[in-house]
């Protein structure tokens, strides 16, 4: 992995309550690069979210509001979060249900910078 | 439900379940020799013979690199078109290495396939009745199963 | 096709030739092919199928259903089948019958455009029909900000239950977008469910000029509400429990 993409997920992981950071083929729903604790399947999180994220895509330009910068999925026992980077990346995090959200978007968005 | 046809009883569960979650549009369960255990989306027998002799062969000349540059084996290969990929991999039965031929379209991903295809493995590999004792094979004993394997696979 | 069809019977080829004679306009030497076809492979879906579209075009409507009806019963996702009985029950004025088959075409197949358009054409015919209740209807979110433009109730399978969605030029978007985002959900419940992260309660997605928030209700319909990029995710979350809690008593007051 190289050192950027590496420290800009321990950026991401460093937030109290991530279980995973991932950089994620937005189309193909491939692993990049990640940082996941033991127990989180990556390849299974990468390809749902990639997945997830195109399908809400097509929703949220249909509606008005535009192309998609950030997905929150907030479930009983943990919350999902992408965020489209350049060159075809999303970024993707596994957290526990009351993450920081804030604390997590603005690493997501550092790690959106170190793609570029 | 998905709609799949099986030589071999065994396989249907676990072969409806991942195009089910893969949402692939083509799939074939065959040996490396090409001989089709089970199908889901395809209409003509022609053309289940021919993918499944196209697979086998893109496998079998893939292992071959594999042997020239010094890897074992590759664990899967995937074949991107605009509108569709191909996804073919080789895995371990206590029946025997089995090759599984999907064909996905945009609707999926190269990472949703890989991710059900792990499940289809660990399912095809539970399921899986013990070994059959290996007979020899004659032309009109292969004639005769493969027109068999055909109308199992069609319906008929 | 016809030599091989002869040096052959049990071929599969009599599909191809079928539909060739078919588009030809040689109707009876299709409805030939395939009456042949059908006694040796009768539990071939797509044998059903093409005597269907034959039996169409020479005129028989219900033979042409009970065939379709065959071929959904040996293949529940065949979508050729569904797009077939969705046209017949449209003709003959069962909205919701070709709303239903034409969903599950859809589904089959979500790139297929003649689906997608014939499926456009019964809902607006749909709602064309229900224009007299459509006023309650849109008045569900009724004394709510956005209440006809920017809130929509739908259920599972993308079907309006109320409400309204447009987009930036005016125009209503709300069964596009019902249809999208009820694609999207079903996503979002099996993500949940192979990643255990349990049941899934909200959905937030930001765009560029705006956000959405999705959610579902214990009657497992869902809740959109969309607004522009001046209002605050925060106040998103508030409207869309004020709204959640109007759908709900519309729902129970639906009850019979």
């Amino acid at each position: 992995m190289s050192e950027q993409f590496k420290q800009a997920l321990d950026g991401i992981t460093r937030v109290r309550g991530v279980r995973g950071a991932l950089l994620v083929t937005d189309d193909d729903g491939l692993v990049i690069a990640d940082a996941v604790m033991e127990g989180v399947r990556g390849d299974a999180v990468a390809a749902l979210a990639a997945s997830l994220s195109a399908r809400m895509a097509r929703a949220t330009v249909g509606a008005g509001v535009g192309e998609q910068n950030f997905l929150q999925l907030q479930a009983e026992h943990g919350t999902l979060l992408t965020m489209p980077a350049p060159n075809g990346v999303l970024v993707v995090v596994l957290a526990e249900k009351d993450v920081n959200v804030g604390l997590v978007r603005l690493e997501m968005l550092r790690a959106v910078e170190a793609v570029k | 439900m998905k709609h799949v046809r099986v030589v071999e009883p065994w396989i249907e569960d676990p072969l409806v379940r991942f195009v089910t979650e893969a949402g692939a549009r083509l799939t074939l369960i065959m040996t490396p020799a090409g001989q089709v255990l089970a199908q889901h989306g395809f209409t003509r027998a022609v053309d289940v013979m021919a993918a499944a002799a196209l697979g086998a062969a893109i496998v079998s000349s893939t292992r071959e690199i594999a042997t020239t540059i010094g890897e074992g084996a590759f664990r899967a290969l995937n074949h991107q078109g605009v509108q569709h990929g191909i996804f073919l991999a080789e895995m371990s039965t206590p029946r025997g290495p089995l090759l599984a031929l999907v064909v996905y379209g945009s609707e999926s991903s190269v990472g949703l396939v890989q991710l059900f295809y792990e499940d289809l493995v660990q399912d095809l590999i539970a399921a899986c009745p013990n070994q059959e004792p290996t007979k020899p094979v004659i032309a009109a004993d292969f004639e005769r199963d493969l027109h068999k394997s055909l109308a199992s696979l069609f319906g008929r | 096709m016809t030599a091989e069809l002869a040096g052959n019977p049990d071929s599969l080829v009599f599909l191809e030739l079928g539909e060739a004679l078919r588009r030809r306009g040689q109707l009876y030497a299709a409805a030939k092919a395939a009456v042949a076809g059908l006694e040796r492979h009768p539990r071939l879906a797509d044998s059903h199928d093409l005597y269907a579209r034959i039996l169409v075009d020479m005129g028989h409507l219900q033979q042409a259903y009970d065939e379709w009806q065959a071929t959904v019963e040996l293949d529940p996702r065949h979508r050729g089948a569904h797009k077939g009985l969705g046209f017949l029950c449209y003709r003959w004025g069962d909205l919701d019958g070709a709303l239903e088959h034409l969903e599950l075409a859809v589904a089959a197949d979500p790139m297929d455009q003649s689906v997608v358009q014939a499926l456009r054409m019964v809902r607006d015919a749909a709602a064309e029909l229900t224009e007299v209740v459509e006023e309650p209807q849109q008045s569900l979110f009724q004394g709510l900000d956005g209440a006809d433009h920017g809130m929509l109730l739908f259920d599972t399978r993308g079907r309006v239950l109320g409400g309204g969605m447009s987009n930036q030029l005016g125009e209503d978007v709300s069964k596009d977008v019902a249809a999208y985002v009820s694609g999207g959900c079903q996503e979002a419940d099996r993500s949940s469910r192979i990643l255990e992260l349990g049941d899934w309660h909200w959905m937030v997605v930001e765009g560029v000029g705006g956000s959405m928030h999705v959610s579902r209700s214990e009657s497992d319909t869902l809740l959109l509400v969309a607004r522009d990029g001046s209002v605050p995710s925060g106040r998103l979350a508030v409207l869309a429990d004020r709204a959640a809690e109007v759908a709900l008593q519309w729902l129970e007051a639906q009850q019979p």
